[in-house]
C-alpha cells in the first residue's frame, strides 16, 4: 500500500530523517511512535506531500508519488487541531473537498449525509458551527471530512493530544471502531505509548530521525529491539551492575556483565516463588494504590525497584516491610551498551 | 502543464506585488518626505544663493522657537492633566465603589463617540464668547471677559477631557485584569485600601500608564484642531499657515514649515523609540493560575467618600454638559439656538432636514427675506457637500488601507525575512507626524514634474481628492497593519494545509478559508479607519481647497460668526446636528465592530435560531414555515 524507501529529509544542515523505510499494508492501522522531535510527524508529512524528501521514494500501490502534489495523492488527513474551518458549518466543512471536486449539489448532499450518519453526526449537528460541538464531535467531523472524498489512506496526526485523559480514552476506542468499520488504511502519529499499543496493528518507534523498531504492539513491548525502545515503551527497571555481579556470584545467574539488563515492572514478583527465578531482598519504601494494581517502590542493597502487583486480594505490604523480589531470567531484556542515555526519553 | 501555469501566475503576482509596494513606499512615503527634508537645506538666501543654514538661522533669529516651546508646554502639561483625569475616571468607575458608576462610565466614555473638531466645537458651543455658559455668566455679570475661553488654558482644558479615551479603553482593561486575590492578600496582611492601591494596583498599571503618557505627549505635541479653533500658536497650525503662505508675504515659508515638520518628526521618533525600547523590556506578567474578578473597594472614611463622589460627579458634569447641550439644541428652533435659550415648546428636526426662510432688517429699515437661508444639515449644499466628500474619500481610503494590508500580511506570513522588510515599509508612516506626511504631499505633488504620477499636479483642482485619498491611506497603513496582522495570527496553519489536502488552490484557500476568519477584523479596521477619517481635521486643514473641503473643514466653518444678511445662517444649529450625527455614526460603528463583528459563526447561528423561535412564537409555526418556503 504505502512504502517509504530510503527517505532522507534535510532542513538546511539538519537531517530530520535518516533513511526511513516503512511498509504499511492495505487496511492496517500503522502507528508512528516516538518522543517529540523524533521525526514521526516529518515522516507523515512526507507521505501526505507537505514535505518533499531530500532523497528516497514514497510509493503508493507500487506507484511513485514522491513528486505528486498533495491534493492528487488521495490521502485524507486528520490534523492535531482538527483544522476545522471555523467560519463554516459542520456540513460545509465536510462538503468542502467535494465542492472542490465540482460534484453536483445533490451528490454532495448525499455523500455528506451518508458519512455523517456513519460517524454518528445528526442533521441538527450538521447545521451547527464547529465551535458549537464538543471535542469528540469535532473529531468525528474531522474524520468525516477526511473520509468523504474516499481517500486510499487516512493520516492522523496526534488527533487526541489536545483532549483530557478521559475523553482521550473514549475517543481512542471510537477511532479504532471507525477504522475497523471503514476498513481504511490508517497511519497514526502519537507520542503516547498507550495509544499506540491499544490502537495499532503495527508500530514504528522513532528516535532522532531513525526508526528503532517496527513490530506489533506485543513485539515492541515484550521484545524491544533496542535499549531506547524498551525504555520508551512502558515503565522498566534496569539492573544495576553491582546487582548483576552479585546475581552472577551468588545465584549463578550467568548474566553478561558487559550488557545492560532490563525487566518490566509487572514481571517482578514480591514474596512469591518464581520458577527458576532470581531473587533479591529489599524494603518497601512506598505503596501506591491504583485500584486494579498496586505500585511498590522497593529499596534493595544494590538499587531501587519499581514493582506493579495485581490487586488480586493479596494483602498490601507495609512501608518498611522486608520483602523478597523474584524474577525469571527469560523476562530480562538485554542490550549491548550503546549511545542511549536514560534521561533523553 | 497546469502546474507550470500556476508557477508563472504566482511569479507574476509576486513581481506585480513588489512593484506596487515599491511604488507605494518610495513614491508616497519616502520621496515626498525626503523632499521636505532637503528643502530645508536647499533654500536660497536674500542674495539668491543656496544656503543650507539660512532657515535654521532664521529659526533661531525669529519667533519660531516659541511655536516649538508652546507645543512642548502643551504636551508636558497635557501629560499631567490627562493622566490625573484619566486615572481618576478609571479608578472612580472600576476600582472604588462610587454610587452610579455605570452612568458615570457612560459620561466619561462620550469622548469615544465624538472627538477632534466635533468635540472642540462642542466645547466652544458652551464656553466660547457666544457660548451658552459664557452668555449666561455675562447676563449675571456683564463685566466678565467674554473671550475667556481662548488660548492656552482653553486648549489645555479641552484637550484634557478629549484625550482620556485611551485611558478609558486601555487603563480600564489593565485595571480589570488585576487578580483580586492579590488585593485580598495585601488586605489580609494589613494594608489599607490606599496602601493597596499604591503598592499593589499601581505598579501593575505602570506599563500601560507609560504607553498612555507617551501617546498623550505626542498628541499634545501634534495638536491641531484645538489650537486652531481656540487660538493657540503651536507647531501644527503654524505649519498649515506657512504651507499656504507665499514668499511674497514672508521669508521662505515652505522651508520653515518643513523645518517645523522635521522638528516634530524628531520628537515623535525619539518618543516612539523610548516607548518601544520600554515595551521590549517586557511587562509585569501575572503569575496567577486563576484570576479572581476585581471587586470594588469601599472608601471607609466618610469625608473621603463624599469628596470622591463630588469629584466624580463634577467630572461627569464637565464631560456631559457639552454633549447634553448639543443634543438638546440639535432639536431646537433657529431662534432658540441663536438665543442659546432652550425653548421647551419648540422642538424641531430643522437642524437636520428642511429649510426655512430668513427675514432680516436692512440698513434702510426695510425687511428682506432670504428664501431657505436657514437650512438643516442634510439640506445645506455646503454641509452636504462636505459630508459627501468626506464619506467617499474616507471610505475609499479606509478600504484601500485594508486591502493593501491584507495582501501585505498574506505575504508577510509566508515569507518571514522578506516580509519583515515589507512590514517595516508599511509601518514607516507611524514614525512621522501626520502633518509632515501631509505637508510633504502638498508641496511635493503641487508640481507637474513628478513623473511617476503622470506629471499631473495632484494638488491642483479636483486632483487634490486623489492626494487626500493617498494621504489618508498612507497615514492609516500602520494602524491597519498592526490590527490585521494580529488577526492573521489567529489562522491555524493547519487550516491552510487541510484546505490544500482537500484540493483547494491558493486563491480559493485564501477566499474561502482565510479571508472569512480575518474578515471581522478587517471590517472592524475598515470601520475604525472610516470613523476617524470621516471627521479628520489635521489632514483636511493641510489640503483645504475649493475641491478638498471635507466635513471637518465645514464643521470648522460653522464656528464662524453667523453673519448678518443671511450669510452662514443656522451654522450653530447645523453644528449641533452634525455632532449628533457624528455621535450616532460613531456609536453605530463601535456597535458593529465590537458588538456584531465580534460574534463567531456559532453565536450568529444561535441568534438566528432564537430569532426563528421568537417568530414562531409570534406568528405560529405554520406561518414561519410558509415564510421560509417563500
Amino acid at each position: 500500500m504505502i512504502q517509504l524507501q530510503d527517505i532522507v529529509v534535510k532542513f538546511g544542515d539538519f537531517t530530520a530523517l535518516h533513511n526511513i523505510n516503512v511498509h504499511v499494508k492495505e487496511g492496517e492501522f500503522f502507528t508512528f511512535l516516538g518522543p517529540s522531535g523524533c521525526g514521526k510527524t516529518t515522516t507523515l508529512r512526507t507521505i501526505t506531500g507537505f514535505i518533499e524528501p531530500t532523497s528516497g521514494r514514497v510509493m503508493m500501490n507500487d506507484k511513485d508519488i514522491t513528486h505528486v502534489p498533495i491534493e492528487k495523492r488521495n490521502i485524507g488527513i486528520v490534523f492535531q487541531s482538527y483544522a476545522l474551518f471555523p467560519t463554516m458549518t459542520v456540513y460545509d466543512n465536510i462538503a468542502f473537498g467535494l465542492k472542490i471536486k465540482k460534484l453536483k449539489k445533490q451528490e454532495i448532499d448525499q455523500k455528506v449525509r451518508e458519512i455523517a450518519k456513519k460517524v454518528d453526526l445528526s442533521d441538527e449537528q450538521l447545521a451547527k458551527a464547529v465551535s458549537q460541538l464538543s471535542g469528540g464531535q469535532q473529531q468525528r467531523v474531522a474524520i468525516a471530512r477526511a473520509l468523504v472524498t474516499n481517500p486510499s489512506v487516512i493520516c492522523l496526526d496526534e488527533p487526541l493530544s489536545n483532549l483530557d485523559a478521559k475523553l482521550r480514552v473514549q475517543l481512542r476506542n471510537e477511532l479504532k471502531n471507525m477504522q475497523r468499520e471503514f476498513g481504511i488504511t490508517s497511519i497514526y502519529v502519537t507520542h503516547d505509548q498507550e495509544e499506540a499499543l491499544t490502537l495499532s496493528d503495527h508500530i514504528a518507534v522513532f528516535n532522532k530521525g531513525c526508526i528503532e523498531q517496527i513490530g506489533t504492539p506485543y513485539e515492541v513491548y515484550n521484545n524491544s529491539a533496542t535499549e531506547f525502545v524498551c525504555n520508551f515503551i512502558g515503565d522498566i527497571n534496569r539492573l544495576s551492575d553491582s546487582l548483576v555481579e552479585r546475581l552472577n556470584r551468588e545465584q549463578s545467574a550467568g548474566l553478561d556483565a558487559g550488557q545492560h539488563h532490563y525487566i518490566r515492572l509487572e514481571r517482578l514478583r514480591v514474596n512469591e516463588e518464581v520458577d527458576s527465578g532470581l531473587y533479591t531482598e529489599g524494603t518497601v519504601e512506598s505503596a501506591e494504590y491504583y485500584g486494579l494494581t498496586i505500585k511498590y517502590a522497593i529499596r534493595t542493597a544494590d538499587q531501587n525497584f519499581k514493582v506493579v502487583e495485581k490487586n488480586d486480594g493479596k494483602r498490601i505490604y507495609e512501608i518498611g516491610e522486608q520483602v523478597r523480589i523474584g524474577f525469571r531470567k527469560e523476562d530480562l531484556m538485554s542490550y549491548e551498551p550503546g549511545d542511549y542515555k536514560g534521561d533523553e526519553v | 502543464m497546469k502546474q507550470q501555469k500556476g508557477i508563472d501566475a504566482g511569479f507574476l503576482f509576486k513581481i506585480l506585488g513588489f512593484l506596487f509596494f515599491a511604488y507605494l513606499f518610495f513614491g508616497f512615503m519616502l520621496v515626498p518626505c525626503l523632499n521636505t527634508l532637503t528643502s530645508i537645506f536647499t533654500t536660497k538666501n536674500a542674495a539668491g544663493q543656496t544656503d543650507p543654514w539660512v532657515v535654521i538661522k532664521f529659526f533661531f533669529a525669529g519667533n519660531m522657537p516659541s511655536f516649538v516651546w508652546n507645543s512642548l508646554k502643551l504636551a508636558i502639561l497635557l501629560v499631567i492633566t490627562v493622566n490625573v483625569v484619566g486615572v481618576s475616571i478609571v479608578l472612580l468607575t472600576e476600582y472604588f465603589d462610587i454610587k452610579g458608576a455605570k452612568i458615570l462610565r457612560l459620561g466619561y466614555m462620550t469622548t469615544l463617540i465624538y472627538s477632534g473638531v466635533a468635540l472642540v466645537t462642542g466645547y466652544m458651543f458652551l464656553y466660547a464668547n457666544d457660548g451658552i455658559l459664557t452668555s449666561y455668566l455675562a447676563k449675571i455679570n456683564p463685566a466678565i471677559n467674554k473671550n475667556w475661553f481662548t488660548g492656552f488654558n482653553a486648549v489645555l482644558f479641552t484637550m484634557t477631557f478629549a484625550c482620556t479615551s485611551n485611558h478609558m479603553l486601555f487603563l480600564r482593561n489593565a485595571i480589570r485584569g488585576i487578580d483580586y486575590n492579590t488585593v485580598e492578600a495585601a488586605r489580609n496582611m494589613g494594608a489599607g485600601p490606599f496602601k493597596v492601591l499604591w503598592k499593589v494596583v499601581f505598579p501593575t498599571l505602570i506599563p500601560t500608564m507609560f504607553s498612555l503618557t507617551v501617546m498623550t505627549f505626542i498628541t499634545g505635541l501634534c495638536a491641531m484642531s484645538a489650537p486652531t479653533l481656540l487660538g493657540y500658536d503651536s507647531i501644527n497650525p503654524e505649519i498649515v499657515r506657512l504651507a499656504g503662505s507665499s514668499a511674497a508675504d514672508e521669508s521662505f515659508p515652505q522651508a520653515r514649515a518643513a523645518l517645523l515638520s522635521v522638528i516634530l518628526a524628531i520628537f515623535t521618533i525619539l518618543l516612539l523609540t523610548v516607548l518601544s525600547s520600554y515595551e521590549r523590556k517586557g511587562h509585569y506578567l501575572s503569575v496567577s493560575k486563576t484570576k479572581a474578578k476585581l471587586q470594588k473597594q469601599k472608601i471607609n472614611n466618610p469625608v473621603a467618600n463624599v469628596l470622591a463622589h463630588i469629584y466624580a460627579y463634577v467630572l461627569f458634569i464637565i464631560y456631559m454638559t457639552p454633549v447634553v447641550m448639543i443634543v438638546i439644541f440639535a432639536f431646537q428652533t433657529f431662534e432658540a439656538v441663536r438665543m442659546r435659550k432652550i425653548d421647551f415648546s419648540g422642538w424641531t428636526f430643522l437642524n437636520f432636514f428642511g429649510k426655512q426662510d430668513y427675514e432680516y432688517l436692512t440698513a434702510r429699515g426695510t425687511y428682506k427675506t432670504r428664501e431657505g437661508a436657514i437650512s438643516g444639515l442634510f439640506s445645506n449644499e455646503t454641509t452636504l457637500g462636505g459630508i459627501r466628500l468626506s464619506f467617499i474619500l474616507s471610505a475609499i481610503a479606509a478600504a484601500f488601507a485594508c486591502v493593501i494590508v491584507v495582501i501585505a500580511c498574506s505575504y508577510i506570513f509566508k515569507n518571514k525575512k522578506k516580509g519583515a522588510v515589507l512590514e517595516y515599509a508599511l509601518l514607516f508612516p507611524w514614525l512621522l507626524p501626520t502633518i509632515l506626511i501631509c505637508y510633504s504631499f502638498r508641496t511635493f505633488f503641487n508640481s507637474d514634474a513628478v513623473f511617476y504620477v503622470g506629471n499631473e499636479n495632484l494638488y491642483y483642482a479636483q486632483n487634490v481628492r486623489i492626494l487626500i485619498v493617498m494621504a489618508y491611506t498612507v497615514v492609516k497603513l500602520p494602524f491597519s497593519l498592526r490590527m490585521i496582522k494580529a488577526s492573521f495570527y489567529t489562522i491555524d496553519e493547519e487550516l491552510e494545509e487541510a484546505a490544500k489536502n482537500l484540493g483547494s488552490g491558493p486563491l480559493r484557500t485564501f477566499l474561502k478559508v482565510k479571508l472569512p476568519i480575518i474578515l471581522p477584523s478587517v471590517l472592524a479596521v475598515f470601520a475604525l479607519n472610516f470613523n476617524s477619517l470621516f471627521t479628520e481635521y489635521d489632514m483636511s486643514a493641510t489640503f483645504a481647497s475649493t475641491y478638498g473641503t471635507t466635513y471637518a473643514m465645514v464643521l470648522q466653518a460653522m464656528t464662524y460668526d453667523e453673519g448678518a444678511f443671511g450669510y452662514n445662517m443656522n451654522a450653530t444649529g447645523r453644528r449641533c446636528a452634525s455632532t449628533v450625527f457624528i455621535m450616532l455614526l460613531s456609536g453605530l460603528v463601535l456597535y458593529l465592530v465590537y458588538g456584531v463583528g465580534a460574534r463567531d459563526l456559532g453565536e450568529r447561528l444561535e441568534i438566528r435560531k432564537k430569532r426563528k423561535e421568537r417568530l414562531e412564537k409570534l406568528f405560529g409555526k405554520k406561518k414561519t414555515g410558509e415564510k421560509a418556503a417563500e
